[in-house]
C-alpha cells in the first residue's frame, strides 16, 4: 500500500479517535457511564462495532471501553522517513476510525436528539436523515439481495457545480443504485446541491442525505454490516465472515468529490476492509490489494462525466435491463414468422447482398456499454423492396468472459433477432439472411433496433459472463467487406480451436442432466470429442452454460484417472455418473457400443446398433422413416437405446459424433460402419472426410451401404463383400 | 428357519422444520425412513393437513365442496376460524386466488391486509399461497411478508423467476418459503441450492414438487417425490432433505370427473362422494410418496386421510 495513503489514513484515524475520546469523556462527565446511547430503532446497537467485535454498546461506559480498544488498534503515526507502514496497519486504522465515528454519532444523537430527522425523507427544516433504522434496512436491504438494486454509492463531498452534482446523481439513479451522501467539500454538500437544483431526495428516491459531516459515512457501513447479519446469517462478532459477505454480496463503492482530506482517507481505509473501492475526482495514487479483491481499490483523477461508469466498471456491477426499447413486439411467439416476398420491405445477406455477423470479446476498457452505432444508411433511407450490404459487429466485455464463449453468444443472434415481430433471420456467420417486413418498416423499425435487442438480451440472458455490450452495424459495402475479411479469420481460428480439442488434453468433461425429468437415470457425459447426443450441446456450450448457470444441468467433472484409453473410461466420470444416476449406472465407456455404453435420454439425433451378420454397425438418423437392416425402424430402435438404460449394442448419438476420432473406438471406430441412410451420408460427408483419410480409405463413404442397396443384412452383405468393406475382416463384434 | 427381512440402508434424514409461533408450533419432517416404513426407521412427526381458505368467495366450486363453508365463504377470517373451531384444522392455507391478474386482480396492499387480518385472528401456522403468476406473486408475497413480520408464515410458491425477491424478503422478516418446481427432481434440487446461496436458512425451506391429481398426472408427482426421498434418504443428497408440501385440493376439485353432473355421467356415481374420494385418494397417494403437509378442502376427505395417517402411524 502506498506510503502516502497509509500515513494519511493513520494520521486521520488518530484525529478522529482523539476527537471521539474528547467527546466521550465530556459526555461521561455530564451523564455518567450508565447513560444509554444508541441509534434509533435498531436491534444492532452501534452496528459496525456490534458486527465486527460482537460488543453491544448500550451505554457511554461501553463506548469508552471500545475507544480504549481503538487506541490499542491504532498504529503509531508515521514519522520516520524510512518506516513503511503495512497494509494491515492502515486497515486497522480505518476500522478504528469507523468505531470512533459510530460513537461520535451516537453522542450526537444523545446531545441533540433532533439532529437527524429519523424519517425516510427529509423534513422542511432538516434535510439530514441520519442512521437508517431496521425498518428501512430490511425494506431496502431486500433490494440488494434480490438484485433490484445492484448496489450503493457512498458520496463524500460536493461537486464543483450543482449541474454536475445533479448529473452524477441522475446517472446513479438510472442504474438503480442507492446514493448515500455525506461529508462536505469547502462547506458544500452534494445533498444541498441536489435540493438547490430541485431534485427530490430521500430513501424513496434513492438519494439519501445521511449527514453533513464525514462521520455520517459510517451509517453506510452500518447499513452494509446489518444487511450481512440480517440476510447473510452472519453472527455478530464474526469479523472475517462479515467482511467476506460484503465483499462478495454487497456492491458498494465510494465516490469522492473534492480534495481528499486525511479524515476521508481514514474512512476510505475503513471501507476498504469490506472491499469497497474509492473512485476520486481528485488525484490519488492507484491501489491494488490482491488479498482483498481483484479490482483497484483506489482510482484517482477521474473526470465527472466518466466517474459513474468508472465506478461501475471497477466494482463490476451487473446492469439490469427490463424493457427492450423497440417499436415492435418481442418474444418467442414471433420466432417462426416468415416474411414473404409480398410483405418484404427490406432484406440483406442471403446471397442478395454481402452479410456477416460477428461477436468478439474485448477488454473492459475497449467497450462502451449500450453504444449502438450504424455506419451507413439505415432502413428509413431505403426504398421499399431495397437491400443493403450488412455487417454486424458485437463487442462484449466481462470479467468472466472468455474467447471460447464468443461463438455461443454469436449463435444467439439468430433467435434473438427472430423474436422481433416482423423480422426474419436465417443462417449465421457470413451466410446470414435478414428480412424486414413492410409492417415493421411502417412502425419505424430500424437496423439500429437490432443493436438494442442484442444489447438488452445479452445482458438479460448472459449476465454472468457479459458486463458490457457494444454494437456496430455497417451498411456500406467497403466497411462490410472489411468486417467480412476479419470475421473470416476469426471463424477459421475458432474452427481450428474446436477441431484441435481432444479428450486427452482436457482435464474436465461436463455432465448434462437436462433430460432427467423424463429419463431419471440418464447422465450425458460431454467430452470435446463426444458432443451431446441431442446435437445441441458440445463441450464448449456446456462450459459456457455452466458459467452462466453454475447450479444448472451442466456440471464440470474432473475426469480423474483413466482406466481405459480405448474404451474411454475414467474414475471420476464413473463416480459422477453413479451418483447422478441414483446408483443405477456404475460404469460408463464413452467410446463403446458393446460394453457399458453411455445411456441415452430420448432426444438423440441418431441410433447406432450392430448388424451381426455383417460384423458391423449401422447408424440411422431420426429423420429416416424407413426400415433399416437391423429389422427395426428408428422409433423401435429409439425405444431400446433410450430411457436411461445401458443396453449393450444400442447407442444414442449425435450426427457430429459419427465424425469424431473417438466414435465407437472400442469397436474399431468408423471402419465398423456398414450402413447409413443416404441423407445422413450426404449430411456428414464434409465432416467425415478427414476421418476417412485418417483410416487410409479416402472414399470409405462409398463402401457404406444405404437404403438404395438394401433394407436387410442379406441384401447389403454382397455389396460390402464386393466393395471389400474393412468390417468384414475385423475381429468379431459379439 | 430364520428369515432376515431386507432393510434399506438409510444414510440421511429429512430436516425437521418448526412452523408457526408461540404455543401453537408444529414440527414437520425429521423422518429417517421411507414414508411409514416404521420397521426401518422413525417418523417423529406425522404428516399434517392444512385446510384451505380463500381470500374471497370461490365461484367455480361444486356445491358439495361449498356446502360445509357456505356460511363463511365471504369472510376469510370466519372461514379460517370455522376450519379450526369446527373441523379442528392444525394449519390454515390461505389461497390468494383473487390476486390473479387474469381474474379479480386485487392489488398487493389489499391482499396483504386480508392476509394480515387472518394471521391476526388465528393461532395455528398459516400458509399463504399466491396466484401462481410470477410477477404478481412477487409483489403480493413481499407485501405480505412485510406486513406480517413476526408471524412466521409459510409463503409460496417461490419459483425460479422470483426466488431472489421473495427469498430475500422472507429472510428479512423471518418466514418459511415453499420452493416450487414443475415436477422435476433436478429443478427442485437446483432451486433449493439457489435458495441456500441466497442464505435462506435450511430450516426455512419446504419443497413443493407440484401436483397433478388422480388421472391428471399423479404418477409423475408420485415418482418425482419418490426419487426426491430416495436421493435424500439413501444418497446423501443434502439439498433434497426438506419436507414436502402439496397444494392438492384446488387441483382435484377442478377436474372434470369431480364436476360433471350425475345426469350427464351416470356411471361416475354420486357426485359428492366422487369429489371427496378423489381428494382423499390423491392425498393418500401423496402420503405414501412422502408428503409432510397436504393442503386439503373437504372435511370428509380430511377425516378419511387423518384416520389413515393414524392407522399408518400405529401399524
Amino acid at each position: 500500500m502506498s506510503k502516502i495513503i497509509c500515513s494519511a489514513a493513520i494520521q486521520g484515524a488518530h484525529k478522529i479517535v482523539s476527537m471521539a475520546e474528547v467527546k466521550c469523556d465530556e459526555a461521561l462527565e455530564k451523564w455518567g457511564p450508565d447513560q444509554n446511547i444508541g441509534f434509533p430503532n435498531t436491534t444492532y446497537y452501534l452496528p459496525v462495532i456490534y458486527a465486527m467485535l460482537g460488543t453491544p454498546v448500550e451505554t457511554l461506559g461501553n463506548a469508552r471501553e471500545v475507544l480504549n480498544k481503538c487506541k490499542t488498534l491504532l498504529p503509531a503515526i508515521v514519522k520516520d522517513e524510512s518506516w513503511l507502514p503495512s497494509l494491515d496497519s492502515a486497515l486497522e486504522a480505518g476500522m478504528s476510525t469507523l468505531f470512533a465515528e459510530e460513537i461520535l454519532e451516537a453522542i450526537k444523537y444523545l446531545e441533540k436528539p433532533d439532529c437527524y430527522t429519523k424519517t425516510e425523507d427529509p423534513l422542511i427544516d432538516n434535510i439530514w436523515l441520519g442512521a437508517a433504522d431496521d425498518v428501512i434496512m430490511r425494506k431496502r436491504g431486500v433490494e440488494f439481495v434480490d438484485g433490484s438494486a445492484p448496489g450503493f454509492a457512498i458520496i463524500l463531498g460536493a461537486a464543483p457545480t450543482t449541474e454536475i452534482a445533479v448529473k452524477i446523481a441522475i446517472e446513479l439513479q438510472e442504474k438503480n443504485l442507492y446514493v448515500l451522501m455525506c461529508a462536505d467539500h469547502d462547506g458544500k454538500t452534494m445533498s444541498e446541491q441536489l435540493i438547490e437544483a430541485g431534485v427530490q431526495i430521500g430513501w424513496s428516491t434513492r438519494l439519501v442525505s445521511f449527514g453533513q459531516s464525514y462521520t455520517a459515512g459510517v451509517f453506510a457501513v452500518g447499513f452494509a454490516v446489518r444487511a450481512a447479519m440480517s440476510f447473510g446469517g452472519i453472527k455478530p462478532g464474526d469479523f472475517d465472515g462479515n467482511l467476506l459477505f460484503c465483499r462478495g454480496g454487497i456492491f458498494a463503492f465510494i465516490i469522492t468529490l473534492g480534495a481528499i482530506t486525511e479524515e476521508w482517507v481514514a474512512n476510505a481505509a475503513g471501507a476498504i476492509n469490506w472491499g469497497v473501492p474509492i473512485i476520486a475526482d481528485a488525484p490519488a495514487p492507484k491501489l491494488v490489494v490482491p488479498e482483498i479483491c481483484d479490482y483497484e481499490l483506489i482510482t484517482g483523477d477521474i473526470s465527472h462525466d466518466q466517474i459513474v461508469q468508472k465506478a461501475i466498471d471497477v466494482r463490476g456491477l451487473k446492469i439490469k435491463i427490463s424493457k427492450i426499447d423497440i417499436p415492435m413486439s418481442y418474444g418467442p411467439a414471433f420466432e417462426g414468422e416468415r416474411i414473404r416476398k409480398e410483405d418484404l420491405y427490406f432484406e440483406c445477406g442471403g446471397g442478395k447482398t454481402l452479410g456477416v455477423e460477428l461477436t468478439v470479446s474485448k477488454d473492459m476498457s475497449e467497450v462502451e456499454d449500450g453504444k449502438i452505432e450504424i455506419i451507413g444508411p439505415d432502413i428509413d433511407e431505403v426504398k421499399e423492396g431495397g437491400s443493403l450490404p450488412f455487417g454486424i459487429l458485437i463487442e462484449v466485455a466481462g470479467r468472466q468472459m472468455q474467447p471460447d464463449f464468443e461463438p455461443i453468444l454469436e449463435r444467439q443472434i439468430h433467435h434473438l433477432v427472430n423474436y422481433i415481430q416482423g423480422v426474419m433471420h436465417i443462417g449465421q456467420r457470413s451466410i446470414m439472411w435478414l428480412r424486414i417486413g413492410k409492417a415493421a418498416a411502417e412502425k419505424g423499425f430500424l437496423l439500429k433496433h437490432l443493436g438494442k435487442v442484442i444489447h438488452a438480451k445479452y445482458h438479460q440472458e448472459f449476465s454472468n459472463i457479459v458486463d458490457k455490450v457494444q454494437v456496430t452495424i455497417y451498411t456500406k459495402e467497403k466497411k462490410v467487406r472489411e468486417l467480412l475479411e476479419s470475421a473470416k479469420n476469426v471463424y477459421v481460428q475458432r474452427d481450428k480451436r474446436v477441431e484441435g480439442m481432444v479428450d486427452e488434453t482436457e482435464e474436465t468433461f461436463y455432465s448434462c442432466t437436462l433430460c432427467q425429468s423424463f429419463a431419471p437415470s440418464h447422465v450425458c457425459i460431454i467430452t470435446p470429442e463426444r458432443t451431446g447426443m441431442c446435437g445441441a450441446y458440445n463441450w464448449l456450450d456446456c462450459k459456457a452454460s455452466n458459467e452462466i448457470n453454475p447450479t444448472g444441468p451442466n456440471q464440470p467433472i474432473a475426469k480423474g484417472e483413466c482406466f481405459d484409453t480405448v474404451k474411454g473410461q475414467w474414475k471420476k466420470i464413473n463416480d459422477f455418473v453413479s451418483r447422478a444416476s441414483g446408483r443405477k449406472v456404475e460404469k460408463v465407456n464413452a467410446y463403446s457400443l458393446m460394453e457399458f455404453p453411455m445411456t441415452a435420454c430420448g432426444c438423440f439425433e441418431c441410433v447406432a446398433t450392430i448388424l451381426p451378420m455383417c460384423n458391423g454397425v449401422m447408424v440411422v438418423n431420426r429423420d429416416f422413416m424407413g426400415m433399416t437392416p437391423s429389422g427395426m425402424k428408428f422409433t423401435t430402435l429409439a425405444g431400446l437405446a433410450g430411457g436411461g438404460n445401458q443396453t449393450p449394442g444400442f447407442l444414442g448419438i449425435s450426427k457430429h459424433y459419427i465424425c469424431s476420432r473417438k466414435f465407437i473406438k472400442a469397436e474399431g471406430g468408423l471402419k465398423r460402419v456398414v450402413w447409413l441412410p443416404k441423407m445422413l451420408k450426404e449430411e456428414i460427408s464434409g465432416l467425415i472426410k478427414p476421418i476417412c483419410e485418417d483410416i487410409g480409405i479416402p472414399d470409405f463413404l462409398d463402401m457404406i451401404a444405404d437404403e438404395t442397396v438394401g433394407f436387410t443384412e442379406e441384401e447389403i452383405l454382397p455389396f460390402l463383400q464386393e466393395k471389400g468393406h474393412p468390417a468384414l475382416a475385423m475381429g468379431a463384434l459379439i | 428357519m430364520r428369515i432376515d427381512i431386507p432393510r434399506v440402508a438409510y444414510t440421511g434424514t429429512i430436516k425437521e422444520i418448526t412452523l408457526g409461533r408461540n404455543k401453537n408450533k408444529i414440527t414437520i419432517g425429521g423422518e429417517s425412513c421411507y414414508p411409514f416404513h416404521l420397521f426401518e426407521g422413525t417418523m417423529p412427526n406425522p404428516p399434517k393437513i392444512a385446510m384451505e381458505v380463500y381470500d374471497s368467495a370461490p365461484e367455480d366450486w361444486p356445491d358439495s365442496a361449498m356446502e360445509p363453508f357456505a356460511d363463511v365463504v365471504d369472510d376469510p377470517v370466519a372461514w379460517a376460524r370455522k376450519c379450526i373451531d369446527v373441523y379442528g384444522a392444525e394449519m390454515i392455507a390461505l389461497q390468494m386466488a383473487s390476486t390473479d391478474p387474469n381474474g379479480k386482480n386485487i392489488p398487493a396492499d389489499k391482499a396483504a391486509a386480508i392476509a394480515k387480518k387472518v394471521s391476526d385472528e388465528i393461532e395455528v401456522p398459516l400458509i399463504i399461497w399466491g396466484c401462481e403468476n410470477v410477477d404478481k406473486d412477487t409483489e403480493v408475497l413481499r407485501s405480505i411478508c412485510e406486513i406480517c413480520e413476526g408471524r412466521d408464515l409459510i409463503i409460496g410458491p417461490v419459483v425460479e423467476g422470483n426466488y431472489r425477491a421473495i427469498g430475500a424478503t422472507a429472510i428479512a422478516y423471518n418466514h418459511t418459503v415453499i420452493a416450487s418446481t414443475p415436477i422435476d427432481i433436478n429443478l427442485a434440487k437446483q432451486l433449493n441450492i439457489l435458495l441456500g446461496n441466497l442464505n435462506v436458512p435450511d430450516d426455512k425451506i419446504i419443497i413443493d414438487p407440484s401436483i397433478g391429481p388422480i388421472g391428471y398426472g399423479l404418477e409423475y408427482t408420485y415418482s418425482v417425490m419418490e426419487r426426491i426421498r430416495v436421493a435424500a434418504l439413501t444418497q446423501e443428497d443434502e439439498r433434497l432433505q426438506y419436507p414436502i408440501i402439496l397444494n392438492l385440493a384446488k387441483e382435484v376439485w377442478k377436474i372434470k370427473e369431480v364436476n360433471v353432473s350425475e345426469t350427464e355421467a351416470p356411471l361416475y356415481g354420486h357426485k359428492k362422494s366422487r369429489g371427496v374420494l378423489f381428494e382423499a385418494l390423491t392425498a393418500q397417494c401423496m402420503l405414501m410418496a412422502g408428503a409432510n403437509i397436504l393442503i386439503m378442502r373437504h372435511p370428509e376427505a380430511i377425516g378419511l386421510v387423518k384416520e389413515s395417517i393414524k392407522d399408518l402411524m400405529n401399524s
